[in-house]
């Protein structure tokens, strides 16, 4: 790679991806206002199949922006960026998005919401329909298909927004704090039905939180972010084998990677 | 109130009666002795019976003006076909221009100041203009109804549109929406319970606008029966007459509720519920094709 600085480079030498790549960036960079807010700098990456990464760092630190530029709802200001080849130019289908508030439409219910997608795209058919079911037991709302959002708890509401994202059929699946909203319990929860559903998806998936054991625990790799401006500064492999119980959040190891994400974002 | 059904049963035994129902009572004892006051008061002098007739006495304009005279159906008619009119050309406009004003953001900032202006003054204020250009009959009424129906689902419906959610924008966004799309399945579903707010501000309005139109006109309508009443010094007929709108006002009240109850269910967790039940219900025939 022809990368000259050495500002990127804990994140070249953090071991490259096992697969092939599905998400690649070059020097990504992203400004606002006409150039005189920095939100990212100089990201490099490479993203591989299936792989399940976690990007954590401080407010500000342009994670929200790096999530956006994957998923082309914002043009890149610097650098290139492609997903399974392509240049990214605008929102696709390949790649889906879940943000931290459900974002669910109130006069629908769960699978009407979770048939969105598929309605934007076309008609729907019984196998849609039947499809969106399963979905929905998947992430364990099969009582509650004719529910309406509002009959629904926070975490339930984050569910059918997971389901909606699934019957994307995006196999890039980007997730924005999806449940930094959410009580705790809940949120561990989630997160181990999170594991296990992308892992049976074959998923690829970029996963941001402030939270850096929620970071560690659910990753192949932790992207650590830092601000002012906004960069990307290592990506530090977590090799723990699947599937993972809570308690390994416990273990001596676990707490190794933690001291060492947080002195990353630490020295920045 | 099903809370309130439980609290009357305590200090032992089943409740005599439920504390609905002993409210209702005292609702209706209370009217009872200010009605009997108004009756006592009007007949010994202390209210002028000329400008305060008794109650019994319109009770009689009413036997009078809607069964053996008769007359009051024919203005009723009138005027609420008027409001219908009205109320329906005016609301439409206002849904209509608002949604166009709010997604055409320099149609906006051009209209803007005029809005500002024309929202200030009053619209009632306009009326002799219009009957001046319009003449006589109903086109100066319907077009003084549709003036005062216009503003409420107009600003509403601009403001519905303009306050879209950002996140729900960039949902629909990332799932690559078309624009055409955004506005039947996110934009317009999600001003619906703003616009049916407007639209009740607008009907309240059309009723007080075709009574004012009738006030200047003079020719029928309700509003017309009232004044002739008021000049003729039949000032129990006139009640007769004002309580009729009482309850057209009350009616259309509930009416627009109910409706609010259906179209904008996912705002009432009642409505909700049963809405809810009912999707069950529809998805047992779990057939192809259709939209859901
Ligand atoms: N549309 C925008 N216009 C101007 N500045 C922006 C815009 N979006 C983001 N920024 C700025 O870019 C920087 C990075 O923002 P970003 O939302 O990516 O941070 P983040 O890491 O997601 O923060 P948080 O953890 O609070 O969500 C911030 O300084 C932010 O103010
Ligand atoms: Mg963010």
């Amino acid at each position: 790679m022809l990368m000259e600085t050495s500002e990127i480079a804990p994140a070249e030498t953090a071991g490259i991806a096992p697969g092939a790549p599905i998400v690649h960036g070059t020097n990504v960079g992203k400004t606002f206002a006409g150039g005189s807010v920095v939100a990212l700098e100089g990201a490099t990456f490479d993203i591989a199949k299936g792989e399940f990464v976690s990007l954590v760092g401080p407010s500000g630190c342009g994670k929200s922006t790096l999530l956006r530029l994957i998923s082309g709802l914002i043009d890149l200001s610097s650098g290139q960026m492609s997903v399974h080849g392509d240049p990214v130019k605008g929102p696709r289908t390949d790649v889906g998005m879940m943000f931290q508030k459900a974002t669910l439409l109130e006069w629908r219910t769960a699978i009407e919401n979770v048939l969105l997608p598929t309605e934007l795209n076309g008609t729907i058919t019984a196998k849609d329909k039947r499809h969106a079911a399963e979905l929905l037991e998947l992430v364990g709302l099969k009582d509650f298909m004719f529910s309406y959002p509002s009959q629904l708890s926070g975490g339930m509401q984050q569910r059918v927004a997971l389901a909606r994202l699934l019957q994307t059929g995006a196999d890039v699946l980007l997730l924005d704090e999806p449940f930094g909203a959410l009580d705790e319990f809940t949120r561990e929860h989630l997160n181990v039905e999170l594991m296990r559903i992308v892992a049976e998806f074959g998923a690829t998936t970029i996963f941001v939180t402030h939270n850096i054991t929620e970071a560690i625990f659910l990753a192949d790799r932790v992207g650590v972010m830092t601000p002012r401006p906004g960069r990307l500064a290592a990506m530090v492999p977590v090799n723990f084998p699947r599937p993972r119980e809570l308690s390994l959040q416990t273990t001596p190891e676990f707490n190794v990677l933690v001291e060492q994400v947080r002195n990353t974002l630490g020295s920045h | 109130m099903a809370v309130t059904d439980q609290v009357a049963g305590e200090g032992g035994g089943k409740p005599l009666m439920s504390i609905g129902m002993r409210r209702m009572i005292n609702h209706a004892a209370i009217f009872l002795t200010l009605i009997a006051l108004w009756e006592f008061g009007s007949r010994i002098g202390w209210l002028d019976p000329l400008f305060y007739p008794r109650p019994t006495a319109i009770l009689e304009s009413f036997w009078r003006i809607y069964v053996t005279q008769a007359n009051v159906w024919h203005h009723l008619y009138v005027s609420l076909g008027l409001v219908f009119i009205g109320f329906a050309a005016g609301s439409i406009l206002g849904v209509g221009l608002g949604a166009l004003v709010g997604f055409n953001p320099v149609v906006r900032r051009f209209l803007q100041p005029y809005v500002i202006v024309l929202e200030a003054t009053p619209r009632i204020a306009v009326a002799p203009l219009l009957i001046a250009a319009l003449g006589f009959g109903a086109p100066p009424k319907i077009a003084i109804i549709m003036l005062v129906c216009f503003f409420a689902p107009f600003i509403n419906t601009l403001s519905g549109v303009v306050n879209v959610n950002e996140e729900k924008l960039e949902l629909f966004r990332s799932m690559g929406a078309s624009k055409m799309q955004t506005l039947r399945k996110l934009v317009l579903p999600e001003a619906v319970p703003v616009i049916m707010a407007g639209e009740r501000l607008a009907l309240t309005a059309a009723l007080s606008g075709v009574l004012v139109a009738e006030f200047i006109l003079r020719d029928q309508g309700i509003g017309a029966l009232i004044l002739t009443y008021t000049r003729n010094l039949n000032m129990a007929s006139a009640f007769a007459c004002i309580f009729t709108l009482t309850i057209i006002g009350f009616l259309i009240f509930k009416g627009m509720e109910v409706l609010d109850h259906r179209i904008a269910f996912w705002n009432h967790s009642d409505a909700t519920d049963r809405m809810s039940e009912k999707r069950a219900r529809a998805w047992g025939n779990l057939t192809g094709g259709r939209n859901v």
